[in-house]
């Protein structure tokens, strides 16, 4: 008899386990419909005496500024990250500019150059050899004429061209100012050692390799071909094919003078 | 040897260009251009000469290549 009475109760208890929206009573079902009311909103006021907790307008509000005050935190602390990366990369460019890309060589006049003598220069290079058949002479025939044309343009800084060596065994001083003569009047060429010329090779990643030498002694230097950008900061900025003409040259050369900051004070 | 100047660079690629020019021209007879492959051979540094087909095929090569 007591189980029979007790058995609702069980029942009861059983439903406890699922959500406590269920009401188990009139007064408690007063209750849960007010709180299903405040979790769903606003729609249906009825009989409430008690003051509403904050609408869901106000919660949506609330939410958003905190969502912005972080998303700003956010933001700030990014900007702050690049800053410092673009502080570093400067810094690394700075280092590379000052220690990175240095000669030692002799121009066609028999002095001695470096880089930082072009150091505040805009600089076009081409590695080649004088005994070259015919690219060196139309790499260097396009190189002038990209320096011809940006120098017939008010306000460009002037460009210097240099041309480099690769057969530093064959192209000494004398035979380097024959070879400049014919291409512009400002065409510095630069010679040097075996060992300086490897090592101005190495820095702006030329190959280059001798051929065999017929009966003549005359052998051709296989070298890979490309005219060499350098910024007044001494950095190597950019390289042009054998497909580029010299418009494209000049027209990328400009660019990277408009774009220029340099990071060296 | 001194490297050539810019004049005979200039005398050789003429003669080059003729000699190439003609030898398209006859591709089947080669002995049309035979005075004309002299004058190359002459006006040329004989290394410029070996390397001729190297040279010609890399010319055309460079010319099609994108950098």
């Amino acid at each position: 008899m007591l189980l029979l009475a007790q058995a609702p109760k069980a029942w009861h208890r059983l439903f406890q386990l699922k959500p406590p929206a269920l009401p188990r009573t009139p007064g408690e079902a007063q209750h849960v419909r007010y709180r299903l009311l405040s979790r769903q909103g606003p729609a249906e006021t009825g009989r409430q005496d008690q003051p509403q907790g904050p609408g869901l307008r106000t919660r949506l509000l609330i939410t958003a500024l905190i969502g912005a005050g972080l998303g700003g935190v956010w933001l700030a602390m990014r900007a702050e990250k690049e800053q410092r990366q673009q502080q570093r990369r400067t810094e690394a460019l700075r280092q590379a500019a000052v220690g990175r890309g240095d000669f030692s060589l002799l121009d066609h006049r028999g002095q001695a150059r470096c880089k930082a003598d072009f150091r505040g220069q805009w600089v076009l290079m081409y590695f080649g050899f004088t005994h070259c058949p015919d690219i060196c002479p139309e790499e260097l025939e396009k190189l002038v004429q990209v320096v011809r044309q940006l120098e017939a343009e008010p306000g460009l800084p002037p460009v210097q061209p240099i041309f480099i060596t690769v057969d530093p065994e064959r192209d000494d001083v004398a035979a380097m100012a024959r070879y400049v003569q014919d291409f512009h009047p400002r065409l510095l060429g630069l010679t040097g050692s075996a060992e300086q010329v490897a090592q101005v090779s190495r820095s702006y990643r030329v190959y280059y390799s001798a051929g065999p030498k017929d009966e003549d002694q005359d052998y051709i230097v296989d070298h890979s071909i490309a005219i060499y950008l350098l910024s007044p900061d001494g950095l190597f900025t950019d390289y042009y094919g054998r497909a580029r003409s010299a418009e494209q040259v000049a027209d990328s050369v400009r660019r990277h003078m408009a774009a220029f900051h340099s990071v060296l004070h | 040897m001194a490297a050539p100047s810019m004049k005979e660079r200039q005398a050789c690629w003429g003669a080059r260009d003729e000699y190439w020019k003609c030898s398209d021209e006859n591709t089947e007879d080669a002995s049309q251009c035979k005075k004309l492959r002299s004058s190359f051979e002459s006006s040329c540094p004989q290394q410029w000469i070996i390397d001729q087909l190297r040279w010609f095929y890399l010319n055309i090569r460079l010319k099609r290549a994108e950098y």
